[in-house]
């Protein structure tokens, strides 16, 4: 039972759900229609782009990468499913297709740039970045496409199930989108669970040159995980697409540093090797429930990013003091340990004798 | 940890002669990277020019670029010093926003209360100054005291000051200083445009801070390994809050040249320096993981940088192609660097294999 207890408080994704848990019961004593099944789904459904892309992030982050070309790919895929399916074919499948291969696409040359030619992430999602985005807006010209088929927006509104919301007539449905949504999540947890990719993910971001020594290849692991993240982020813009009903091309600026934030909340540490998706879940819904609860509040959205930033800083430093005090428990147990000279003596020879 | 050790056997293992090359060389303090990448602006000076001639050499453009690259390469600087801890500082633009937010609203006060512009200027760069030392403290904290990874720590700063500087203005630009604080952007001394005095004066101060004083040496020492300069008896902690706050202090001045030459405050100005700074380090020949980069090298690659830009410019290239474009140069530079690595590792390897 002890044992449980001090698992539970030691891990991270705890320590976010009872942060999640806390801002929540703040929001609804301020805001009664804060914990309607109404307002729940409608915070899910507006960060069902975030939610998606945000597990392509995590497996990013847990190989010890970054990428912050994110928002311009997806603005990307936007841009060219609009056209698509203005231009040549309102056919949903295509639509899903030509997302699908776009996002990859882009997530691939990324990948090929990281993995092959050594260029740190960082710098080389920057450069993807400026070059992706300025061919965005040069071929735009930063208007919106309009015009989207009308089949495709009926399909964005396709809900699943009947819901009476309380106190109204109102009947509401879970939003098609959310399925999508669902599949990125689980698509993510199996890969990480289940596969021998998933395992090197996480070798790779512990000790890349140990993860390479047992067999890993960590060029082949890293091309991967930056086309399913390309693959994610195309999946992503087509739900935007559907979800909007028109193609904004600057309406992504400023997003990546969003979804990093996202995850990092999540427990993702940015020097690789630790994360989870049931943490990049809490850590997403944490973002959006503090940014939907500060609009329930009346507060200012000048405020928002201050409440943000402030999160962000307090919940990664409870976290490294956390794991400070945790290490020097430890150097005193070694200390206690080698107050006798004959104890530490035993204790090396127990050691070598099971090396 | 092992690219380290790479790099270090490299040293020890180069031949005599070519270390009597290098000590030549070092004479001047340059770098053969660095005379590659003088050579790249003096390159793509010349191409500019002979491909518009009497355009991009005209007095004129030569005056407006020395107005406009002082600032991008301030932030630069306050990027590239925190590079070199193997950091990374992404509050930059904000920070100096901030500061020059702060300072406006100090500007404007006094200027509507009729105190004399001498001492409202002097009082507003103050304010500015010291709210960024302020910035630069908050970042020195969370990154040296409390040990968040850099990235993640200035990530939030970068969000916190956002947030501050949207709460002063609203979401609006704030304006109305006195005339006088003009000066720092939009005026020249003797032909030389202030902001390019600021800027010169900030490079030497980097130079001397950075590659003349011990100091300097303890923050490349932290570069290539943290954990090891700490065991050499350096003060680890105390070395990196001091490089943020300089760090916040170089934006600072830049939130000065920034107000002055735009005439207001908004806390979005400058965002795109972000990651123009980043790639102007990385292309100066700084190590994104640290240890290695010099002012020179930094320096440089904001001119060139500046040099294609305003060359495009006068192309009537697209602005957002410029961005295609300095986009594929950084991949393309840093793809040449990889290959060169591998060239030279070959080359060391075979004559290894000679020798034995």
């Amino acid at each position: 039972m002890n044992n449980i207890f001090s698992q539970i408080k030691r891990s991270k994704e705890m320590g976010i759900l009872a942060i999640l848990v806390v801002i929540s019961i703040i929001i609804s004593a301020f805001n009664s229609s804060f914990l309607t099944f109404g307002n729940l789904l409608d915070v899910v459904k507006s960060n069902i782009v975030l939610g998606i892309m945000s597990m392509g992030m995590l497996l990013v982050l847990l190989t010890g990468g970054i990428d912050v070309s994110i928002a311009s790919v997806i603005s990307a895929v936007t841009v060219i499913i609009g056209r698509f399916m203005v231009d040549y074919s309102s056919n949903i499948f295509l639509i899903f297709l030509v997302g699908v291969v776009a996002g990859s696409l882009m997530g691939l040359i990324n990948g090929l740039l990281i993995a092959k030619l050594k260029i740190p992430p960082i710098v080389a999602t920057l450069g993807t970045m400026s070059v992706i985005f300025g061919l965005v807006l040069y071929l735009t010209n930063g208007n919106w496409i309009t015009g989207i088929p009308q089949n495709f927006i009926d399909f964005g509104r396709v809900t699943i199930g009947q819901f009476p919301v309380a106190g109204s007539d109102r009947i509401q449905g879970i939003p098609i989108q959310f399925l999508f949504l669902l599949f990125a999540i689980a698509l993510t947890w199996f890969i990480l669970k289940y596969t021998m990719i998933g395992r090197g993910i996480y070798a790779i971001g512990g000790n890349r040159d140990s993860a390479e020594r047992i067999g890993m290849n960590s060029e082949n692991i890293t091309l991967f995980i930056y086309t399913y993240e390309g693959f994610l982020i195309g999946l992503a813009g087509v739900v935007h697409t559907s979800i909007m009903r028109q193609v904004d091309p600057n309406a992504f600026i400023g997003f990546e540093i969003q979804v990093i934030a996202a995850v990092v909340l999540g427990g993702a540490s940015v020097l690789g090797g630790y994360g989870s998706v049931s943490g990049t879940i809490i850590g997403v819904s944490l973002f959006c429930i503090i940014n939907n609860g500060l609009i329930l509040m009346h507060i200012p959205t000048f405020w928002q990013k201050i409440v943000v930033g402030v999160v962000l800083i307090t919940s990664i430093s409870f976290d490294v003091i956390q794991k400070r005090m945790h290490d020097k428990k430890n150097i005193r147990v070694d200390i206690d340990e080698s107050e006798s000279s004959f104890k530490r003596l035993s204790v090396v020879q127990k050691s070598t004798s099971q090396a | 940890m092992n690219k380290d050790i790479q790099k270090n056997t490299k040293q020890i293992g180069a031949p005599q002669k070519e270390n009597r090359m290098r000590r030549l060389v070092k004479k001047v303090h340059l770098d053969t990277k660095e005379l590659v990448l003088l050579q790249l602006l003096i390159g793509v000076f010349l191409l500019m020019s002979i491909l518009s001639p009497g355009r991009f050499l005209s007095v004129y453009n030569l005056q407006s670029m020395a107005y406009q690259f002082p600032e991008f390469g301030i932030f630069a600087l306050a990027m590239m010093v925190i590079v070199v801890t193997g950091g990374i500082n992404l509050s930059i633009t904000y920070s100096a926003t901030l500061s020059s937010i702060l300072g406006a609203v100090v500007l404007v006060a006094l200027n509507n209360l009729g105190v004399q512009p001498l001492v409202t200027v002097v009082i507003g760069v103050l304010v500015i100054i010291i709210s960024s030392i302020a910035c630069g403290a908050v970042n020195g904290l969370i990154v040296a005291h409390i040990g968040i990874t850099p990235m993640l720590a200035t990530l939030g700063t970068m969000t916190l000051f956002e947030g501050i500087a949207l709460n002063i203005t609203k979401g609006g630009a704030i304006s109305g200083f006195p005339d006088m604080f003009q000066w720092f952007g939009n005026s020249a001394i003797l032909g030389i445009p202030v902001p390019l005095l600021i800027f010169v004066l900030v490079i030497i101060a980097t130079y001397f801070i950075l590659q003349r004083s011990s100091f300097g040496a303890k923050v490349y020492m932290i570069g290539c390994n943290p954990t090891a300069t700490r065991f050499s008896g350096v003060n680890v902690k105390k070395v990196l809050f001091l490089l943020y706050i300089y760090s916040g202090i170089l934006t600072g001045f830049a939130g000065i040249i920034m107000a002055s030459r735009y005439n207001s405050a908004k806390e979005s100005y400058g965002y795109t320096y972000l990651l123009q700074s980043v790639a102007a380090a990385v292309l100066g020949g700084t190590d994104i993981s640290g240890g290695f980069g010099k002012v020179f090298g930094t320096v440089v690659s904001v001119l060139i940088l500046q040099v294609i830009s305003s060359g495009l410019n006068i192309f009537g290239v697209n602005r957002f192609i410029t961005d295609v474009i300095m986009g594929m140069i950084l991949i393309v530079v840093l793809t040449i660097n990889f290959v060169n690595n591998r060239m030279e590792e070959k080359a060391l390897l075979s004559k290894k294999v000679v020798t034995a």
